[in-house]
């Protein structure tokens, strides 16, 4: 698994490529812990992601929560049509505001981030 | 904050392990590790057998080292495990003694019988590699889940109208057009429409995880592969079933199953679940060794003196239930499904066997069901037993109840039938199931909620199929015809299977509407099998328990054929729903309400006057609007007639109090849309001195 960061519009964006799974989650949790301290905006740019596991799923709902805390404001892009459908099934899908492209997805967070 | 007891304390191979704790039984996750914890009464040694999954060989063996152990419980933590990615089995040493019941035999890799996650069936039917040496593989479960505001719904049994649906066939169907067909997810897309259903509960078939291969054959009348389809078979009593799972080749079917929970809880639909904790699929001494048989053959199967098995289900094996082990692993059970999946209930499957002794004999008191009915996280479980068992013992009106238990009331459908196929003298009986049996009941105090009411179920014909056919037909099933119910109860309408004619067809779809109606004005908790509504067949099968195929899926066709059916079941379920007197959770009793009129009083074709005789086929009665419920509602009046002769005949209408007249709610004997009215829409009539009641059909008037 990879993980880019890079700054759009002043907005982090965060890509993840490969799996996120038991033993990947923990690193992707790392990455964006100091984003979720200082309560700032975020997007998740999955489209390079190919797998997300239950471990993957939790460190995603676990970020959401964390956000929320502060007030934050996130967003996932580009999720495979099989991905999303899995997040839909088991319940996690409605945790999480999802759009097909990053620039789509800058768009909805900076409507709410300072 | 930090432990003084959560760190490695061994090496072994590699491995950081350290003494675990012994509970929870199973295996579960602790900071940077999983503890395994798995008890035998008999077993010398253990080890635990790790895989990577899907691997055919482990890929690493760990012994319980002896002093990781507290009584008979092994327990161990193994730290920096990929818990995601491994399967776990154990190995145990101890005596092969089958007249002592012992049958160890340390070359055998065994499930965790506490196993909350279950591989080797990831994708329904598909062919497993047969020469896998450990075929059921227990896995870690991530069981954290975030319900939010989620809990059980707690609706009074009495309000209940449970919906019977197997998993797989509910959606399987391509005609369901839905994106995961026979799937927990597939139910999830249905939710809309059993909200206009109007039902309020779902009653799923075994989901625990079994195996659908089990007895699989080739069907020597079809050439079609039979499968263990139904599920009454447990590998695993604690993990839901992947195939079931549109997930569940990503091993996600635990929160696949939550979240249709949480979205029928939101859709105000409860869950009760089907368990079968008579027997498991390890069969007799010819059948594998998935788990118990070595683990602990002595404590978990029932065995006769020299060590063979009892078979009081017909399955080649019998649990243990009443000893004490197996009684805590059950109740262990129930408590993780209660608890952990915010299911309302539990329906038992050849429940009489739970009363059961070590030895096999029946008890007074057996200790498991005093167990289940008082336990404090079931406490609000609703707790139903199919009264019977396969080795002679017939307990409906009798189970051990301690005030709790309901039971499937096999003498309502029994008598149900029997009046509708125009079986003569039922009235006496008619009577009792109407008002929720209190000749089974009423000495258990329990008013109606014991009852159960049911025509159809999964076992034995659909509706459809018993106004059909008046015999089994089921070679399809491999066995000449010779399983399956003989005793139905049914009637064929005037041909054998499908027909061309029109009064036959008339009068089937009449039929069906009686059986629908009488079951949803009785008192008690009605149950409706899945796919009535819209007239599914099974082709005279009435034991449908191999067929994976058209036979026992529900074609979603059926709506668009039969749409005059399901606009009547819909109406009638309404109907119940809007009528709080159909629903008193106490038995009638002689009492007369200030208004005058008792809370029941029986009619005929006269008024107030009811032919009892052993000739009569007509019966009606009449409920009182005033207090009911328990004087915590008011009500119209209602009266229903059943005329199950072949001919017309007028019913007097018993007089009404002064300012209200009749309404016609429901009359099967009419076409759409005359046979059943909404609720506030009823067809008024005005005060006539008496209703002409057609051949076979029957009328529901409200007193307004």
């Amino acid at each position: 698994m990879d993980i880019t960061k890079t700054v759009r519009d002043g907005v982090s964006v965060i890509a993840i490529s490969g799996s996120l799974d038991s033993t990947t989650a923990p690193r992707a949790q790392d990455e964006v812990l100091p984003l979720i301290a200082s309560g700032c905006c975020l997007v998740l740019d999955l489209s390079q992601c190919e797998y997300v596991s239950s471990a993957g799923l939790r460190v995603l709902l676990m970020i959401a929560k964390q956000l929320a805390a502060k007030n934050g404001r996130w967003a996932i892009s580009g999720l495979s049509a099989e991905i999303k459908d899995v997040m839909e099934m088991t319940g996690f899908a409605a945790f999480f505001a999802t759009f097909g492209t990053v620039a789509e997805a800058l768009a909805a967070v900076k409507t709410a981030c300072p | 904050m930090l432990r003084i007891d959560a760190h490695p304390t061994h090496k072994y191979m590699g491995f950081d392990i350290r003494m675990g704790k012994p509970l929870p039984f199973g295996a579960t996750l602790v900071p940077g590790g999983v503890n395994f914890s798995v008890y035998s009464s008999h077993a010398r040694s253990c080890e635990l057998v790790l895989f990577k999954k899907h691997e055919p060989r482990p890929y690493a063996t760990i012994p319980f080292p002896d002093q990781f152990r507290i009584g008979n419980v092994f327990t161990m933590v193994v730290f920096d495990l990929d818990y995601e990615n491994i399967e776990y089995g154990f190995r145990m040493e101890g005596p092969f003694d089958p007249r002592e019941g012992h049958r160890f035999d340390g070359t055998k890799i065994l499930m965790d019988p506490y196993a909350k996650s279950i591989g080797g069936r990831d994708v329904w039917g598909t062919d497993p590699d047969w020469s896998n040496p450990y075929p059921h593989r227990a896995r870690v479960l991530l069981d954290d889940f975030d319900w939010e505001e989620d809990h059980p719904l707690e609706i009074p049994i009495e309000d209940l109208i449970i919906y019977e649906l197997h998993v797989r066939g509910f959606t399987r169907h391509p005609s369901s057009a839905i994106r995961h067909p026979g799937t927990f997810a597939g139910i999830r897309e249905k939710i809309p429409y059993l909200r206009e259903l109007g039902i309020n509960c779902v009653e799923l078939m075994p989901i625990h995880e079994f195996d659908e291969f089990e007895n699989s054959r080739i069907s020597p009348t079809t050439g079609r592969r039979l499968m263990n389809y139904w599920g009454y078979s447990n590998v695993g009593f604690f993990a839901p079933k992947a195939g079931f799972a549109a997930t569940g080749k990503f091993g996600m079917q635990a929160d696949e199953l939550k979240n249709l929970i949480k979205e029928l809880h939101k859709n105000g639909i409860e869950i009760i679940l089907d368990v079968v904790f008579n027997h498991t699929a390890e069969g007799n001494e010819q059948g594998p060794t998935i788990s118990y048989r070595g683990i602990d053959n002595k404590t978990y199967y029932m065995l006769t003196p020299d060590g063979g098995y009892y078979n009081f289900t017909g399955c080649g094996n019998t649990l243990n239930c009443n000893n004490p082990i197996v009684r805590n692993m059950i109740l262990d059970c129930l408590r993780y499904w209660a608890a952990d999946y915010h299911v309302d209930g539990f329906r038992f499957d050849l429940a009489s066997i739970l009363g059961r002794d070590q030895n096999g004999a029946p008890m007074h008191s057996p200790p498991l069901l005093e167990t289940l009915a008082f336990d404090p996280i079931l406490g609000k479980c609703k707790l139903i037993a199919e009264a019977w068992d396969a080795g002679g013992l017939y307990q409906v009106g009798s189970f051990p109840s301690w005030g709790r238990w309901a039971e499937w009331n096999g003498k309502f459908r029994d008598d149900v039938r029997r009046f509708l196929k125009g079986d003569p003298g039922l009235a006496g009986a008619m009577a009792q199931r109407l008002q929720g049996s209190p000749d089974l009941y009423q000495w258990q105090k329990r008013g109606t909620r014991a009852s159960i009411n049911f025509v159809t179920a999964h076992d034995g014909f659909t509706m459809m199929d018993l106004v059909s056919y008046n015999e089994k037909h089921n070679e399809a099933n491999g066995e000449n015809n010779t399983d399956g119910a003989n005793d139905n109860n049914s009637w064929n309408c005037g041909g054998e299977g499908p027909s061309a004619d029109p009064e036959v067809n008339r009068l089937r779809l009449k039929q069906i509407k009686n059986a629908v109606t009488m079951l949803l004005v009785s008192q008690g908790t009605p149950m409706i099998l899945a796919g009535d509504e819209m007239g599914r067949t099974q082709g005279g099968n009435n034991n449908a328990y191999c067929q994976d195929n058209e036979t026992s899926w529900l074609d979603w066709r059926l709506l668009g054929e039969n749409a005059e059916l399901h606009a009547y079941v819909k109406g009638i379920i309404r109907f119940r729903r809007a009528h709080p007197a159909l629903r008193s959770c106490h038995h009638f009793t002689s009492n007369v309400a200030p208004n005058g009129y008792p809370d029941i009083s029986w009619h005929g074709t006269g008024a107030w006057a009811c032919d009892w005789s052993s000739e009569s086929r007509t019966l009606a009665f009449l409920l009182n609007g005033e207090n009911v419920k328990g004087g915590t509602a008011n009500d119209t009046f209602i009266y229903v007639a059943m005329n199950m002769h072949w001919e017309m005949h007028g019913f007097e209408l018993p007089q009404l109090p002064q300012g209200l007249s009749w309404h016609v709610a429901a009359n099967t004997d009419m076409p759409a849309p005359e046979d059943i009215f909404e609720s506030g829409a009823e067809k008024r009539i005005g005060n006539p001195s008496e209703f002409l009641v057609g051949p076979r059909s029957i009328v529901v008037l409200v007193g307004r």
